[in-house]
């Protein structure tokens, strides 16, 4: 037998792998092979510390951390849901507020049309188009500032206070479930 | 078990609470697998609550059909050998990766006890810091854990015969480790009692753990 081979069926012999017949050969070859018998002698010393070795106690604020972890992570994502929901209820708004507007000065500019035949014609046209809405914006603005304003605040309140709803919806659900 | 798979259930519906029952049935061996992995209470600590946390992300990617002590011990095994290679990039020290351990690993009111234990502890940490990350998973796995090839193989991402020759590899080098340790003390041994019969080469075996 190779000192090496002898080396591999020690390994397997601590793991209890080694069947009966191969222990045998290990230990004819120990017998004769002192190079082996010393390396056996400290494979042996090997597993008797690292089985007398005990189990590192965890301290006990591991738990602690762990949770206060994990609810900081839950707040952080709540709030960037809520965050992203929040602007997004924002530009949905506004996008209902300002597209009759937009659709009126499309229509009276006769721009359906032309978008509808295409050509070079279009881009003109939708320059045309951006700058009157750009002008009437401004108009609006200036003369329905005070209502444009309060609608603004009273959309924001109604998001949050729908955005807080859906949080307490989907935290019974969560529970529920 | 059942108890333990309500958890889960639990747990992966979003019940942080039950997730923190998994925690404190599973603190103690994943806090002592980052120890032997990372060889330091500081890191060891930061580890398990990483480990946790992974899992806790992960928790529906979980096979039910699989044992969770398992699955807890591979996110672990994993995420310190990613920081053990990402420790070897940093350049940090030798002496902070062996560092000793800094908390008592006793009990016992015996102080003398206490104090050989903690040598000890030293000793095996000092060892399994010269293995390779994985080499010293798998030892770690198989000395705490009793887990067979199979069971390594699977947390580690390996085939069972890489679990067989790392295993091999890794005792062959804490043998040779153990030996010049021991080597080392006869020395001195012999240097501080002129008396003695501490030949040249020779282990004292004496100086090693018993069982």
């Amino acid at each position: 037998m190779q000192c090496y081979h002898a080396s591999e069926m020690m390994s397997a012999h601590m793991d209890g792998s080694l069947g009966s017949a191969e222990s045998d050969r290990l230990q004819e070859h120990l017998a004769v092979c002192e190079a082996c018998q010393t390396e056996w002698q400290s494979l042996q010393a090997i597993d008797r510390l690292l089985t007398s070795a005990p189990m590192m106690q965890a301290p006990v604020r591991v738990r602690v951390q762990v949770m206060t972890r994990l609810s900081r992570r839950d707040q952080a994502r709540r709030a960037f849901v809520g965050g992203t929901a929040l602007a997004l209820g924002t530009v949905a708004l506004a996008l209902i507020i300002l597209a009759p507007v937009a659709l009126g000065l499309l229509d009276s500019i006769g721009i359906a049309p032309a978008l509808a035949s295409g050509g070079p014609a279009t881009m003109a046209h939708l320059l045309t188009a951006w700058g009157a809405i750009g002008r009437t914006l401004l108009i609006l603005v200036g003369q329905f500032a005070v209502p444009l304003v309060l609608i603004g605040i009273c959309g924001l309140f109604a998001l949050l206070a729908l955005n807080s709803i859906c949080i307490k919806a989907m935290r019974r659900l969560r529970a529920s479930r | 078990v059942t108890t333990e798979s309500e958890w889960i259930q639990q747990a992966r519906a979003g019940d942080q609470n039950a997730f923190g029952r998994l925690v404190v049935a599973y603190q103690t061996p994943v806090y002592n697998l980052a120890y032997r992995m990372l060889g330091n209470a500081a890191e060891a600590e930061d580890a398990s609550q990483e480990a946790f946390l992974r899992a806790y992300t992960h928790l529906r990617s979980y096979d039910p059909e699989r044992p969770f002590r398992s699955w807890l011990l591979s996110i672990t095994s994993h995420y310190c050998i990613d920081r053990l290679r990402r420790r070897r990039i940093n350049w940090l020290s030798l002496e902070e990766e062996i560092a000793v351990p800094d908390q008592p690993t006793s009990n016992s009111p015996n102080p003398e006890a206490a104090a050989t234990q903690h040598e000890r502890e030293a000793q095996i940490q000092q060892m399994l810091a010269t293995l390779s990350p994985t080499d010293r998973a798998a030892i770690t796995l198989r000395y705490w854990y009793d887990c067979s090839y199979d069971e390594i193989a699977e947390m580690l991402g390996l085939t069972v015969s890489a679990v067989k020759s790392r295993l091999h590899r890794a005792r062959r080098a804490l043998a040779e480790k153990i030996t010049e340790h021991a080597g080392t003390r006869a020395d001195a041994h012999a240097d501080s009692h002129a008396d003695s019969h501490a030949k040249e080469g020779e282990i004292d075996y004496a100086m090693l753990p018993c069982q």
